[in-house]
């Protein structure tokens, strides 16, 4: 391929949540090595649109640089990926620029991830410490097996990629989306975590929870972090067809 | 929170359980009782429609509960389609398609049943002479080529749903949760679903040898 003179962009923006949408061109000249973020440092830069037209420079948000921290998760050619991470030499243009479709946009290519915290949240997707002191014991064994598997689901950086390619989840569904529940299988895993499965099982097996998933499956293809979340999602299946079980006969 | 009764998940559950049985047994078992239209009129209407017939005891009570059944797994089939935003033009993945397809066969399904239930079970119940020789009845339905290819989609669309709900059913109910087990239960759904149609289909020819 012919390295092109230079970069031409098209990116859907948006002044504010409540205004409509627009699409504006801007160019670059090339250079090597661009990801997404650089160009959009680049534009920062350069707010001209184009049309030769002086505009509000592109809103955004990264944070690592380094494909962990998941914030600067959008569209790019219409596969949700982390920019930093999409190297713009190979990429097809012009290279178009939009906000995850399944969020709140507050401006521009940022969105509103609140409902994923939230969704982390209701699944008490943390390991309660019962004691801030020394309790003289050990922490559990964990075998290297076991810690291999857990440390595939501990890589979610709460991107939203998954829950941007999935059909059940939406801005009319209630689905809390595939990573708070492969966060679910994390947690109930850990030998300290495990003290709260049963109430995040509960947490998972009314509206919006692990039945609602369609098994479209296609969170696993889209995420960045390659976590394995149907397996995460049919391990949950049998968590909680076995804790239903429990409510309805072992009580 | 910890209530025992959990709506939500019973009413997922049980529509699972009601799609496999009784509304997926029965169809195993009327395609492969049909495929005997084979053998011919007589053994059809003796040996099949009066013999399984007799067989049955409370005949009305069981066609009601499997209607019953059709009526829960269909309604409750539609809340669940509402919730649902296909994206297969985006995102083409072969498990979203078949997503869609499950989708799109829930409706064929629906639509397919209620024009066979009324032109075949119901029609039987107005006309004696329908009752009398089911067999006759059902060839001259498939006189019109048109009624042979919208059997053939009807039924192809409701062995795929039950296959495909099977391969779902594994990962809902947690039998099936690792990708190789996904795998290999998603080549006996794919196996259950050709022998299944090709009864179907088997049971069409039966009707009309002339046909293919
Ligand atoms: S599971 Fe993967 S795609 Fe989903 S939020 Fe976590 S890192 Fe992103």
């Amino acid at each position: 391929m012919a390295t092109p003179q230079e970069f031409l962009f098209r990116i859907k923006r948006q002044d504010s949540p409540d205004t409509a949408p627009y699409w504006e061109q801007f160019r670059m000249p090339y250079a090597p090595g661009h990801n997404v973020v650089s160009a959009l440092m680049y534009l920062r830069e350069h707010p001209v649109n184009s049309a030769g037209n002086k505009v509000a420079p592109v809103v955004w948000e990264c944070n690592c640089m380094e494909e962990v921290c998941g914030a600067c998760a959008m569209l790019v050619n219409g596969v949700p990926r982390q920019a930093c991470a999409a190297l713009l030499d190979g990429l097809p243009q012009p290279i178009v620029l939009e906000p995850l479709s399944k969020f709140r946009v507050v401006r521009d290519l940022q969105i509103d991830r609140s409902r994923m915290f939230e969704a982390l949240k209701k699944v008490k997707a943390w390991i309660r410490l019962d004691h801030g002191g020394d309790i003289h014991r050990h922490a559990p064994l964990i075998s290297p097996d076991e810690q291999d598997a857990r440390y595939l689901f501990s890589r979610c950086m709460t991107c939203g990629c998954c829950m941007e390619a999935c059909p059940q989840f939406h801005q009319n569904s209630t689905f809390i989306g595939p990573a708070p529940l492969a966060q679910v299988r994390l947690h109930n895993s850990h030998p300290t975590g495990a003290y709260d499965k049963e109430e995040r099982l509960h947490a998972i097996m009314g509206e919006g929870g692990i039945t609602d998933c369609g098994n479209a499956q296609n969170c696993v293809q889209v995420c960045p972090k390659e976590i394995p979340l149907t397996t995460a999602i049919g391990e949950l299946g049998r968590q909680t067809t076995a804790q239903w079980l429990r409510d309805l006969f072992a009580r | 929170m910890a209530d025992s009764l959990n709506a939500h998940f019973l009413s997922r559950k049980l529509h699972s359980l009601t799609g496999l049985v009784p509304v997926g047994g029965f169809l195993l078992f009327h395609l492969w009782e049909n495929s005997m239209a084979r053998k011919g009129e007589q053994f059809y209407n003796e040996h099949v429609v009066q013999g399984i017939g007799d067989l049955l005891n409370y005949k009305l009570a069981i066609e009601l509960c499997l209607g019953a059944a059709i009526l829960f797994h269909g309604v409750y089939g539609l809340v669940v389609w509402w919730q649902g935003r296909s994206n297969t033009r985006r995102f083409r993945y072969g498990g979203n398609l078949r997503y869609l397809l499950q989708r799109i066969t829930a409706f064929t399904t629906l639509a397919f049943i209620l024009w066979h239930v009324i032109t075949t079970r119901i029609a039987a119940g107005l006309d004696e002479a329908v009752e009398n020789n089911l067999f006759l009845h059902m060839q001259r339905i498939y006189e019109d080529p048109v009624n042979v290819v919208l059997y053939i989609v009807g039924i192809a669309g409701a062995t795929f749903h039950l296959a495909n709900g099977l391969w779902l059913l594994g990962i809902n109910w947690g039998l099936t949760t690792h990708p190789r087990a996904q795998k290999l239960s998603m080549w006996a759904c794919t196996a259950l679903f050709v022998v299944i149609t090709f009864l179907g289909v088997h049971a069409i020819w039966g009707f009309n040898q002339r046909l293919f």
